[in-house]
C-alpha cells in the first residue's frame, strides 16, 4: 500500500508531473529569454511558457475531419506519459532514481524516443502535406542523431561497466566526473550534437522548419492536444539534459555551503540549466541545415567522434 | 509518385499572398506553377483618375520598401511628358535618397533571407543595423517609410547643412557593419551550406527570362539602369556595377551586400559634389498630349513607368512595370530540380514584392474573352 502511494507521489509530484512540468516550463522560459538577448531582442518574461501552455489548454480543440483517428488523439497523450516516465528513471535528487529498474539506460533511451515517434505518427495521421513532410523529415533525422547518441551513451556504459544510471552517478562520485576523462570527451561532443538534433533546435530544427513546412507534424494540432505536445517537448528538454548530466557531469551531488546541506536536486538543476543554455547558444549561432546535410553531418562527424570514444575506453 | 505541395496564399514563407503549386517527388521539385493576382489593388486605374500631383502620392504607395523609386520614376515620367528640366540640386537630393533607400532595402532583404534559412540571430542583427539608415531617412525626409521627397519638377524638401555630419556618422556605422556582415556571410559554414549552388540561374537563362536588377547581376548579366540609362545625378558620379558569375543564392547575397557598400560611396560622393541653388521648378497642372517612359534602378531592379498625357491634368493611361514582375518567370528554372527545403530561400532570393506585381484580367474560361467587372458584380463575387 505504502509502496503504491509513494510511487503515485513520485509520479505526480516529485520528481514527476508537478516538479518536472514546472521546472521544464521555466527552463524553456529562461532559454527563450537568453536567446532573445543573444539576438538583440528583449524577449518574453521567463514565465511566458506557463502563459502559452495555459492559454492553449483553454482553447478550442479543432481536429480536421480527414485527421479524425485514434492515432491523432492518442499521440499527444502517449508522448506526454512516456516523457514523464523518463523523469522517474533519472537520478534527480540522489544516485537512486524514484523507480529502480535493471538496465534502466536502455529503457531511458527507448522512452526518450517515444515522444519523437508520437510526433511522427501525429504528423502522418494529420492528413496534411506539411504534417506528412515534417514527419518523414523527422524519421530521417531520428536515424541520424540516434546512432551518435546511443554510441556515446554506450561508451560511458563500457567505461563504468554497468547499464544502470545510479551506478554511473556513484562511479562519478568516487572517481570524478566523466567529462574530465579525455577519452570520453569525443563522446560528450557527439552527444551534445545529438541532443541538438533530438531537441529539434537550430541547426537541426528541420522537421518543424516554419518557413518551409509551417509547423511540420504539429501543423494540424490545436488547443489542449497541442498544449500536451508542447509540455512533452519542454519536459523532453529537461529529461535529455538530465540524462547528459547523469552520464557526464556526475548527476545530483549534495554539497555543503556554510554547514547547510544543499540537496542534490539543486546541483542537478544547475547542471541541466547549463546544458540547456549550451544548446541555446548553439541555436543562436547557426542557420538551419537541409535534411541531407544534417544526416551527413551526424553520420560522419558525430558518429565518428562517438566511435573514437568507444574504442578508447574498450 | 508525385504529389502537390501548395505554398500560399497563406504560408509562413510568404510575406504576401501568392500561390505556388509545387509538384514534388519525395523532396525533389519536378515542376512549379505560379499563380499571381491575390494582391491586385487597381493602382494603374487609380492613377488615371487622379491629377499628376495627386498621383505622385499614390504611385509612392505602390511599394512600401522601394517607395522612393516609384516616386522618382513617376515624377521623371511626368517631367518628360511636360518636357521640363529639374534643378541640379534636386537631382542630387533624389540620388542621395535613392541610394539610402537601396541600403535600407538590401539590409531588409538580407534579414529576411537570414530568416528563411533559420538564422534568427543574423536576421535580428541586420534589422538592428537597418535602423541606422531608417534614422537617416527620417532625419532627411521626416518619414521612415514613405519619404515623399520628389515633387513634380524637383524635390519637396531641401537637405540642411546640419544634417551632413550626421549622415557622415551614420554612413560610417553602416559601412563598418556591412563589411562585418560580408565577412560573416562568406565564412559561416551553415550559411554557405544553405546558399551555395542553390537556386542556380545561368547567365543564358537570366537573359532568356529577362531577369533584372541584383538578381540578374548575380548571374553575371551586367545590367544597371543607373549606368545604362542615367537619370538623376548618376551620370556625374563614378560607381561600380557589382556582378557575380555564379548565379546561385549566395551570389545574390554577395551582390546585394556589396551594392550597399557601393551605395555608401555614391552618397558620400554626391554629398561632396552637391551644387547649391533652387530645388524645384514650377510645372503647369495641365500637360499637353505626349507619351513618355522612364526607367529607374529600384533596389530590386529595373522599374519602368509609362504614361500618356492628353492635355488635361490627368493622365490618359499609366503603366507600371515593377522589377519583381520581370523576375517572376526566372523562378521556374531556379526551383526545378531543387528540394522543398530550398523553396523559401530561393523564392526570397529574388526579393519579391508581390503587391507591386499583381495585375488582374477577368477572363471567361469558356470563351477565352476578357471582360470588365462592374463594382456590383465584384461585390457579389467577394461575398
Amino acid at each position: 500500500m505504502t509502496e503504491a502511494l509513494s510511487f503515485l507521489l513520485a509520479y505526480l509530484i516529485f520528481p514527476g508531473l508537478l516538479f518536472t512540468g514546472a521546472v521544464s516550463l521555466l527552463f524553456v522560459g529562461i532559454d527563450r529569454k537568453i536567446a532573445a538577448h543573444m539576438q538583440n531582442r528583449i524577449g518574453p518574461p521567463i514565465w511566458q511558457e506557463f502563459f502559452d501552455v495555459g492559454k492553449l489548454l483553454g482553447k478550442e480543440d479543432i481536429t480536421p475531419t480527414s485527421a479524425q483517428s485514434t492515432v491523432f488523439t492518442l499521440a499527444p497523450l502517449l508522448a506526454f506519459g512516456a516523457i514523464v516516465a523518463v523523469m522517474l528513471l533519472l537520478p534527480v535528487n540522489s544516485a537512486q532514481p524514484a523507480l529502480v529498474l535493471v538496465a534502466d539506460l536502455i529503457v531511458i533511451i527507448y522512452l526518450l524516443n517515444i515522444p519523437a515517434i508520437c510526433v511522427m505518427l501525429g504528423g502522418y495521421s494529420s492528413a496534411c502535406p506539411f504534417g506528412a513532410s515534417g514527419a518523414s523529415r523527422y524519421v530521417v533525422q531520428l536515424f541520424g542523431y540516434e546512432l551518435a547518441f546511443i554510441i556515446a551513451a554506450l561508451a560511458v556504459a563500457v567505461k563504468v561497466d554497468s547499464l544502470s544510471l545510479s551506478d554511473f552517478v556513484s562511479y562519478q562520485a568516487q572517481n570524478g566526473w566523466l567529462v574530465l576523462d579525455w577519452r570520453l570527451l569525443p563522446a560528450l561532443i557527439a552527444s551534445l550534437i545529438a541532443i541538438q538534433g533530438k531537441l529539434l533546435r537550430v541547426p537541426f530544427d528541420i522537421p518543424e522548419a516554419e518557413v518551409e513546412i509551417v509547423h511540420g507534424p504539429l501543423t494540424e494540432y490545436s488547443g489542449p492536444k497541442l498544449a500536451l505536445m508542447r509540455i512533452a517537448y519542454d519536459i523532453e528538454i529537461l529529461a535529455v539534459a538530465g540524462f547528459i548530466t547523469a552520464l557526464f557531469l556526475g548527476g545530483p551531488t549534495p554539497f555543503n555551503i556554510g554547514g547547510v546541506q544543499i540537496p542534490g536536486v539543486v546541483s542537478f538543476l544547475i547542471k541541466c540549466l547549463a546544458i540547456v543554455l549550451f544548446t541555446t547558444t548553439l541555436r543562436c549561432i547557426a542557420a538551419r541545415l537541409r535534411i541531407d546535410q544534417a544526416v551527413r553531418f551526424f553520420w560522419t562527424f558525430a558518429v565518428i567522434l562517438a566511435v573514437i570514444s568507444l574504442l578508447l575506453v574498450i | 509518385m508525385t504529389f502537390v505541395v501548395p505554398v500560399g496564399p497563406q504560408h509562413p514563407a510568404l510575406l504576401e499572398p501568392e500561390h505556388f503549386r509545387f509538384e514534388v517527388r519525395g523532396e525533389e521539385i519536378i515542376d512549379v506553377k505560379i499563380r499571381l493576382g491575390y494582391m491586385h489593388r487597381g493602382i494603374e486605374r487609380g492613377l488615371m483618375d487622379r491629377t499628376y500631383h495627386q498621383g505622385l502620392y499614390l504611385a509612392e504607395r505602390i511599394c512600401g520598401i522601394c517607395s522612393h523609386a516609384h516616386n522618382l520614376c513617376f515624377s521623371q515620367t511626368v517631367e518628360r511628358l511636360a518636357g521640363i528640366e529639374i534643378p541640379d540640386r534636386a537631382r542630387y537630393i533624389r540620388t542621395i535618397v535613392a541610394e539610402l533607400e537601396r541600403i535600407h532595402s538590401h539590409l531588409l532583404w538580407a534579414g529576411v533571407a537570414a530568416h528563411e534559412i533559420g538564422f534568427i540571430t543574423l536576421f535580428m542583427l541586420f534589422w538592428r543595423d537597418r535602423e541606422h539608415v531608417q534614422d537617416l531617412l527620417e532625419m532627411i525626409s521626416g518619414n521612415r517609410c514613405y519619404y515623399s521627397m520628389c515633387a513634380i519638377g524637383g524635390t519637396r524638401r531641401d537637405m540642411r547643412p546640419e544634417h551632413l555630419p550626421k549622415i557622415d556618422r551614420g554612413l560610417k556605422v553602416l559601412e563598418k557593419a556591412t563589411k562585418h556582415y560580408v565577412s560573416v556571410a562568406t565564412s559561416d559554414r551553415t550559411i554557405l551550406a544553405r546558399c551555395e549552388n542553390i537556386g542556380v540561374l545561368t547567365k543564358q537563362d537570366a537573359r532568356n527570362f529577362c531577369a533584372v536588377g541584383p538578381h540578374a547581376r548575380a548571374s553575371g548579366v551586367d545590367v544597371d539602369m543607373r549606368r545604362d540609362d542615367p537619370y538623376a545625378a548618376y551620370a556625374e558620379i563614378p560607381f561600380g556595377v557589382v556582378t557575380q558569375s555564379e548565379g546561385d543564392v549566395f551570389a545574390r547575397v554577395v551582390v546585394r551586400l556589396r551594392e550597399v557598400l557601393e551605395a555608401i560611396g555614391i552618397i558620400r560622393h554626391a554629398l561632396n559634389k552637391m551644387p547649391t541653388g533652387p530645388i524645384r521648378t514650377r510645372v503647369r497642372a495641365k500637360i499637353p498630349p505626349n507619351e513618355a517612359t522612364s526607367r529607374v534602378e529600384a533596389p530590386r531592379g529595373e522599374l519602368l513607368h509609362f504614361g500618356i498625357s492628353n492635355g488635361t491634368e490627368k493622365p490618359e493611361r499609366w503603366r507600371v512595370r515593377p522589377p519583381t514582375y520581370a523576375n517572376i518567370p526566372s523562378l521556374v528554372p531556379m526551383f526545378v530540380g531543387g528540394t522543398i527545403a530550398e523553396i523559401p530561400i530561393v523564392l526570397a532570393s529574388i526579393d519579391p514584392c508581390m503587391c507591386c506585381t499583381d495585375r488582374v484580367t477577368i477572363v471567361d474560361v469558356t470563351t477565352g474573352k476578357s471582360r470588365i467587372l462592374t463594382m456590383e458584380e465584384l461585390r457579389r463575387m467577394a461575398r
